[in-house]
């Protein structure tokens, strides 16, 4: 088993089956190097970290990082709660592995306010609508909203259904995500 | 313990900051920028992480474990079985009686559902914690299990579900007019976003645990006797809640494995349901089945009401949803009886969902009522009408406040109702069949005694605390609006603490009573607390008031002056600074006089002295009647719920922004279990097969339209201190049948059977 240094990761090379399982290899080898080491750029600071490759980013962000903005409520990419931003995209963390983000920008809910404090036009117009009620699913809501925004899907309430329908909501903000996620688009198109 | 600083929700209008006026949510701020961290967020040295194996079977007993390879595995700390995990002893229940059983064992050797816990593994990580749970090998002597209802007997009656008056089957017979109809709702679960979880740490026989919870209070209680140490030793902290909908109110099997395994190890543990596993580790909405019978006079005027009602429960366990409870209330009837058994099958104990009882029981009697109209031709909203109960039917006593008939004509109003054509299957737009359904609800005022901590700082700002929670009601904002407007004191100067049992007491929030319990001693306690300030002021040498002709003094905007305006105005940091006091503070609780510290104790650990919403001169319930259009595509069978208008009765609102979203949330929750939700169990083992966000169909964003909610409320002075019933159950009941009657009305399908999926309709 060897390992190799490239860009600043390790690789690990798989054994000669190509199998693993808890970190050792299952043709009942020496247990292989079982930690990455990464440099994950998160809200725009770099954080040096080391993981095994079967991370999540979500778990990264919050077993490691400490930043429980980002919520985990499925852990198996059905309910959005863990949306964040990878190069202003919106992908689900709980299906990512930390190590596919190396060299990307990730934006969090942590990230999403300015230096100053100032809300961002998503984020003002939850609060005024009351776009939720327990908050659990709201950093997902926020973060898929900001990218439906972004991406030209929040052009009618039929449209913003329609595109912000992958973040499930149990308490049932719904109509108020709606409403909200209408207001912010307006705001930033004027 | 949560401190929230109001500068972003503050509001630059008195009226909005008052009890009643639309204040944004005080952790509005914390909860849209990822500041808010909920209970099991909390970061720990030392955190090591716990991951449950659970039966692939329903009923057998487990006759080996297998824990070698899991024990080896990297990162693993541990492996617990039923052998090897400390035991527990028997905790009193909910209603505190004592237990059952002298000891108790989280992990299961006898299995009775599917997704029982039967192991753990705790490890350094959560991927070599989860990684060794898959190598835990159980092997099991299976036997056939109970897998639901229709596999069950008839069941064990339960006495005290019967209500009875006059001679029901007798005046049912001889009826001129008579429906009958059996009603199912299936499986349903609370499907919180927020998993349930818990991080418990010992320090010596102190522990303290971040749990989600309904009820700081009562699941401290669990804890303590769980592990035979005072009731002072547990610390139950839970300063968000994502979501419980009922289900975040008991210590469970899970909590107990977290906390015995940080004692065995000497380390924090974190212990996460995954996905599936908060379908199984928890009851959820139990399976029931109803038969209505209506017998009515040739005018619609019902003669009798015969109500038979069943729902499941667990082999090792009992809960009673009790099925009958808006039939007996909901319409005037000379002659009524509702009996009620229970299934034992193999499933854990189910539990309490929005509005458990209620929510069924609409759904049984607002279709059948629905279906009378038919039968007589009478428009389904006059059939309500003409039945309408003036009072109690069942208690025979008047109610608190009841603007049923006011939110029957607002609801009309606003949705059109006027403008329906009666028969079915006779409204469309192009290939959609349309079709109009209306159903009302209730909910009864569930009461209890509640305290409050309320501080007045040097500073002049204000501190509210209380061991109640916030899971999205909005406890934080309308305990911040009463501080200040029984202290006259800007919103912005309050902060309320919550979700910690080193707190005030609270007892449990559900049934919809915290609302009610914690304003009235909010309010107390700040009005002893403003009584406090105001004596100092007057009596005391240094204050400026002194000496002042004046038996009181007004407080407003933060500055206390006579009430005529003469003498000093200055501001309450002011006159703290001159009375040289760092704080007043006041308890105040509205428990009656005289309870001994046991009674006390009880109050806020067990549910076993809560008021009856019965009790005294009045019957207290909220009401609501909704109106539902659904749009039916006629070649694939596919209902859409198209517009929504409520109209509501839950007496005075202390923030209507906060209660329009409660209220939509509910009727969001209904059109779920009226179309989408069920719970499906493989009847070879017992097992949910689709317990998981994406086979367990919850609403998306797409399946909602815009929702209408009209508030018909009036003060109810019976019901609480600050004349406000209930609000978070009320706006599920009734939803379910509504839009049941309006399928109904647009294709001539009754469906009795929940969910209505398209493969019932075509
Ligand atoms: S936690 Fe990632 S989609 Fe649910
Ligand atoms: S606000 Fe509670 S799940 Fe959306």
């Amino acid at each position: 088993m060897t390992s190799q240094t490239h860009a600043g990761q390790t690789i690990i090379d798989p054994p000669e089956d190509g199998q693993f399982r808890n970190g050792q290899a299952t043709n009942g080898s020496t247990p292989s190097p079982t930690t990455l080491s990464l440099h994950l750029t998160i809200n725009g600071q770099t954080h040096a970290l080391e993981v095994e490759p079967r991370v999540t980013l979500l778990d990264a962000l919050r077993e490691r990082l400490h930043l429980t903005g980002t919520k985990k409520g499925c852990d198996q990419g059905q309910c959005g709660a863990c949306t964040v931003h990878v190069d202003g995209e919106r992908v689900l963390a709980c299906l990512t592995l930390a190590a596919q983000v190396e060299g990307r920008s990730v934006t969090t809910i942590e990230g999403l306010a300015g230096e100053d404090g100032t809300l961002n036009a998503v984020q003002a117009a939850f609060l005024e609508q009351d776009a939720f009620q327990c908050g659990y699913c709201t950093p997902g809501q926020i973060m898929s909203a900001v990218a439906c925004i972004r991406e030209g899907h929040a052009g009618s309430d039929e449209e913003i259904r329609e595109y912000m329908a992958g973040n499930l909501c149990r308490c049932g903000a719904y109509p108020h995500i709606v409403a909200a996620v209408r207001q912010a688009a307006q705001e930033l198109r004027s | 313990m949560t401190v929230h600083d109001m500068k972003h929700a503050a509001s630059d209008s008195a009226r909005l900051e008052a009890v009643g006026g639309r204040l944004s949510r005080v952790d509005g701020p914390a909860k849209i920028t990822g500041k808010a961290h909920y209970a099991f967020e909390q970061q720990l040295e030392g955190l090591t992480h716990a991951v449950l194996v659970s039966a692939t079977i329903a009923a057998g007993k487990v006759i080996g474990i297998d824990t070698r390879a899991a024990e080896t595995a990297p990162g693993v700390l541990a492996v617990l079985t039923p052998d090897t995990i400390m035991v527990l002893k028997g905790a009193s229940d909910w209603l505190g009686n004592p237990p059952a059983q002298p000891t108790y064992n989280p992990l299961a050797r006898e299995v009775t559902f599917s997704g029982q816990h039967i192991a753990a593994v705790v490890a350094e990580t959560f991927e070599q914690a989860v990684a060794a749970a898959a190598l835990v090998k159980v092997s099991y002597d299976e036997t056939p299990a109970i897998v639901d209802l229709s596999d069950g007997t008839d069941g064990i009656p339960i006495e005290a579900m019967t209500k009875e008056w006059g001679n029901a089957e007798a005046a049912f017979a001889a009826a001129p007019v008579r429906v009958c109809a059996a009603y199912n709702t299936p499986r349903e679960f609370q499907a919180a976003m927020e998993p349930h979880g818990l991080i418990a740490r010992w320090q010596g026989d102190e522990l303290t645990i971040w749990e989600p919870s309904q009820w700081v209070d009562g699941m401290a209680r669990t804890y303590a006797e769980w592990f035979g140490v005072p009731f002072e030793n547990v610390r139950l902290v839970s300063p968000y809640i994502g979501g419980g909908f009922g289900s975040k109110a008991l210590a469970l099997a899970h909590s107990a494995v977290a906390a015995a395994a940080a004692k065995m190890l000497g380390r924090p543990v974190k212990l996460v349901l995954n996905r599936p596993q908060n379908f199984t580790s928890y009851g959820g909405r139990a399976a029931t089945r109803q038969t209505v019978a209506i017998g009515a006079d040739k005018a619609g005027r019902i003669q009798s009401i015969v109500h038979r009602g069943v729902n499941e429960t667990a082999v090792d366990g009992m809960w009673v949803e009790p099925l009958g409870s808006v039939t007996a209330i909901m319409y005037a009837t000379p002659n009524f009886s509702s009996k009620q058994n229970v299934v034992r099958v193999n499933t854990v104990v189910p539990g309490a969902k929005r509005a458990p009882g209620e929510n069924p029981s609409a759904f049984g009697i607002e279709c059948a009522i629905d279906e009378l109209a038919y039968e007589l031709g009478i428009d389904p909203l006059e059939m309500r009408l003409i039945n309408y109960a003036e009072q109690d039917p069942q208690v025979k006593k008047p109610w608190s406040t009841r603007q049923l008939r006011e939110a029957f004509a607002a609801g009309a109003e606003a949705f059109g109702w006027a403008k329906r054509s009666p028969a079915p299957h006779s409204m469309r737009d192009g290939r959609q069949l349309v079709g109009w359904g209306v159903a009302a609800g209730t909910y009864p005022v569930r009461r209890a005694y509640g305290e409050a901590m309320v501080k007045i700082l040097a500073d002049g700002s204000v501190e509210v605390e209380s061991s109640s929670i916030d899971m999205g009601q909005g406890t934080y904002t309308i305990l911040a609006q009463t501080a200040a407007e029984t202290l006259g004191v800007p919103v912005e100067q309050v902060t309320v603490k919550l979700g910690d049992s080193l707190l005030a007491r609270a007892g449990v929030t559900g049934g919809s009573r915290l609302a009610g319990v914690m304003t009235g001693a909010v309010y107390k306690a700040a009005s002893q607390a403003l009584d406090e300030l105001v004596g100092l002021a007057l009596s005391d040498p240094r204050s400026p008031f002194h000496g002042l002709q004046a038996n009181t003094l007004a407080v407003k905007d933060g500055r206390i002056a006579s009430p005529r305006g003469e003498g000093p105005e200055l501001s309450i940091a002011e006159l703290m600074g001159m009375l040289g006091r760092e704080r007043i503070e006041a308890k105040g609780d509205t428990v009656p006089a005289g309870f001994t510290p046991e009674q006390r104790y009880n109050n806020y650990t067990t549910i076993a002295m809560a008021l009856p919403h019965t009790e005294g001169d009045y019957s207290r319930h909220s009401w609501c009647a909704h109106f539902v259009e659904v749009r039916v595509d006629e070649d694939f069978g596919t209902v859409r719920v198209s517009r929504v208008v409520s109209a509501l009765d839950s007496g005075r609102l202390y923030n209507p922004k906060l209660a329009e979203s409660q209220w939509k949330g509910g009727i969001i929750m209904g059109i779920g279990q009226a179309l989408l939700e069920e719970g499906i169990v493989d009847r070879r083992h017992g097992r949910i097969v689709n317990g998981n966000f994406a086979d367990y169909m919850l609403p998306t964003n797409a399946d909602i339209p815009d929702i209408q909610t009209i508030s018909v409320g009036i003060p109810d002075p019976h019901s609480s201190a600050l004349g406000g019933k209930g609000v978070g159950e009320l706006g599920i009941v009734g939803v379910a049948p509504a839009i049941a009657n309006a399928v109904f009305h647009a294709t001539g399908k009754r469906v009795r059977d929940l969910p209505i999926t398209l493969e019932k309709l075509i």
